[in-house]
């Protein structure tokens, strides 16, 4: 079946189900996407009546996390009083591991969510396509058959849809939401682990410790510390940033290097074993950093040293926040 | 005659005319993005270009500024640094939408006459803008709508319009014509080559199809500061500073001082701001009047529709729909913009960008 047919299915099974949702009175408004006014984008909305669930749409450009929305909870998200309302949420398998990670970590009521569940069949790399096509104004992207066509205004281009899905999406295992029926309507399936092999970084992992800083060099360079990327990231909730902090202020705020890479340094340590690897924060970068092999690279890390997987379930504490007596120790120095 | 024609080949040699008396500015693309950098090879310069990720008021008002440096030697304090002020710039194929957003940032930074900030305004002052005309603007620009227009000239010194092989170079500004004399290797434009600016300029302005009633918007800004409308605005936006970043007309900044105590040194840097971060207007107190994003969003509307016209009388936005096309959220400007517009009309009116 082509990515087109797929995505026909999706939308129907999201509208048929926030439709349930709403109208039997289960949860008090859904958050899912809605088509984009630019190409290549597509926007968060909320529904709060049954009748407006056909503005919910899946488009492969669905890219933001909505778990986003979710910690610190937005006010629209939020009754009068400031309790938190019964949402239905949009979830593809990496929104799911989003809202389980802030479930674990007693940032979201798991019973006042809903998640809309079904099986994610990607999302299209728009940096990608965006510096591949150049000085020219994309205005249209459709996919149709297993091409991403993408239009101007007297030109033409195809990409293959495999190729030209975030570099996440090509290794992604948890495609559906891994979560019980209790918590989700439509596609789910509990996961215990996944099997993953990080061939995707092999890459980056050949190369010598000096290459690898001069290769991260040359990709953070360009980042404008806008923190789009701590912004769309649903794991970075916290009230105050440790480059917001001011008093007193720890780290620089130019865009010196020494700042842009002491910011990401820091940002990507604080979500070592917390990461659920969906790529908001590259995808939604103004300037198109690949912030992906450093989430990659963190994932492995985690998965060869603890054999941890972020967001599979809603009760296992991340490895950072947990202690176990079998943790490796070989750092240790022996006695005697 | 002050029409002139400059060869596509000829950037070179207008860049060894001004190089040496002018730090030159132009868009370059870096890293698959276009931004205005000083260059040192005009092979560099990129001019069939949409329009810069970043905009050119990066050469006037950086995203980081050091205002001075100084160090402490026993009980004496020396300030060693400060920008040479009095250095010419030439700003090299800007758009008229950004070549506007200057004169627009000179009111900010001189407020009536009240205070006026220095650096900028010196800068500015000693700033020419050789600019060329957006033959073909982006589905997402609205200049029209804002009193600009794709082939406005009035904000330059010398205005270019790219014929395809060639560029009509105007000069604009007493400034600009001094310029355009000293390139006396420039050939005449024949009746032709305006006859086919005009046309181009027709064209562009066909092109722009996006219309705002801004009037409108400007009048219900007004009186609906209390609306829900503004938690619908701000619903989608996660509260990033890429808009106010990459804007032309935002001027917020914020000082900082980098204390280096080893060394008994430390400058003082000026930086970007932006009204969507949370700690913008964070008192000392601890309060913060701008606390969630649903008035953040609405202080970033209110200062360009309703607060720039109050206090300057003019419009905070020139229109380049920068910040339509980069907000990740797709948050975009236009239907936030028509949105305030149909403040007051019936709901079953839909809302189209």
């Amino acid at each position: 079946m082509g990515i087109e047919e797929d995505n026909i299915e999706i939308i129907s099974s999201i509208r048929e189900n926030a439709k349930k949702l709403l109208s039997e009175d289960q949860v008090d408004l859904v958050i899912g996407y809605s088509e984009g006014t630019v190409p290549l984008s597509s926007t968060p909305v909320i529904i709060r009546k049954a009748e407006d669930v056909d503005k919910l749409t899946w488009n492969n450009l669905c890219y933001m996390n909505l778990a986003r929305y979710l910690a610190p909870l937005m006010p629209q998200l939020c009754d009068r009083e400031g309790n938190a309302l019964r949402i239905g949420i949009v979830a593809k398998g990496c929104v799911a591991r989003a809202i389980n990670l802030l479930a674990v970590e007693k940032q979201v009521d798991l019973k006042k969510i809903t998640m809309i569940g079904f099986n994610c069949n990607g999302i299209v790399n728009r940096s990608k396509i965006d510096l591949e096509i150049g000085e020219k104004e994309i205005l249209e992207v459709v996919v149709s058959g297993d091409d991403i066509i993408v239009k101007g205004r007297d030109w033409e281009k195809k990409f293959p849809y495999d190729q030209y899905i975030n570099e996440l999406c090509k290794v992604c295992k948890v495609k559906t939401p891994s979560t019980t029926e209790e918590n989700c309507i439509g596609e789910c399936k509990e996961l215990e682990s996944i099997h993953d092999e990080f061939s995707d970084i092999d890459d980056f992992e050949a190369k010598s410790a000096e290459e690898k800083w001069d290769y991260i060099k040359n990709i953070l360079e360009v980042c404008t510390l806008c923190y789009s990327c701590r912004q769309a990231c649903p794991a970075c909730y916290c009230n105050l940033c440790f480059v917001d902090q001011n008093k007193p202020i720890w780290f620089g705020k130019t865009t010196e290097y020494r700042d842009i890479f002491t910011f990401h340094l820091i940002r990507a340590t604080h979500l070592a074993g917390r990461c659920v690897a969906c790529g908001a924060c590259a995808s939604v970068c103004p300037v198109g950093i690949d912030l992906n092999f450093i989430t990659r690279k963190l994932e492995k890390i985690v998965k060869e040293r603890f054999d941890y997987t972020s967001g599979l379930d809603a009760e296992t504490l991340p490895p950072m926040m947990d202690f176990d007596m079998k943790d490796a120790q070989e750092f240790m120095l022996e006695e005697d | 005659m002050d029409q002139k024609i400059l060869k596509k080949d000829q950037i070179g040699k207008l860049y060894n005319e001004f190089a040496g008396e002018y730090d030159f500015y132009a868009p370059i693309k870096e890293k698959g993005n276009i931004v205005f950098e000083k260059i040192e090879n005009p092979e560099d310069i990129v001019l069939d270009y949409l329009n810069s990720k970043v905009p050119p008021k990066s050469v006037l008002f950086p995203q980081e500024e050091v205002l001075f440096e100084y160090t402490l030697d026993e009980k004496n304090v020396e300030i060693t640094d400060r920008q040479n002020l009095d250095q010419k710039i030439l700003i090299f194929g800007v758009r008229p939408c950004d070549a506007y957003s200057f004169e627009l940032m000179a009111n900010f930074f001189s407020f009536h006459g009240d205070w006026e900030d220095e650096i900028y305004l010196k800068k500015k002052e000693n700033s020419t803008i050789i600019g060329i005309g957006c033959n073909t603007p982006r589905s997402t620009c609205f200049c029209t709508s804002v009193g600009g227009n794709p082939f406005k000239k009035g904000d330059m010194d010398i205005f270019l319009t790219d014929l395809g092989d060639k560029y009509l170079v105007e000069a604009i500004s007493d400034k600009g014509k001094e310029m355009v004399q000293k390139l006396t290797w420039l050939s005449d434009a024949s009746k032709n080559d305006l006859k086919k600016a005009e046309e181009l300029a027709k064209k562009a302005e066909e092109l722009i199809v996006t219309k705002i009633d801004v009037d409108t918007v400007v009048k219900n800004l007004e009186t609906n500061f209390e609306h829900p409308v503004w938690d619908e605005i701000s619903e989608s936006c996660i509260g990033c500073g890429s808009c106010a970043y990459l804007c032309p007309t935002c001027t917020c900044f914020d000082v900082i001082d980098e204390t280096d105590h080893y060394n008994n040194r430390g400058r003082r840097i000026r930086i970007w701001d932006t009204c969507q971060s949370c700690l913008y207007t964070l008192e000392t107190s601890g309060h913060n009047p701008r606390d969630t994003k649903i008035q953040r969003c609405r202080n970033r509307i209110m200062h360009k529709f309703s607060y720039y016209p109050t206090n300057y009388d003019l419009l905070g936005c020139v229109g380049c729909g920068r910040c339509v096309a980069v907000c990740p959220a797709n948050n975009d400007l236009r239907v936030i913009l028509n949105k305030i517009k149909n403040i007051e009309k019936k709901e079953d009116e839909k809302v189209v960008a």
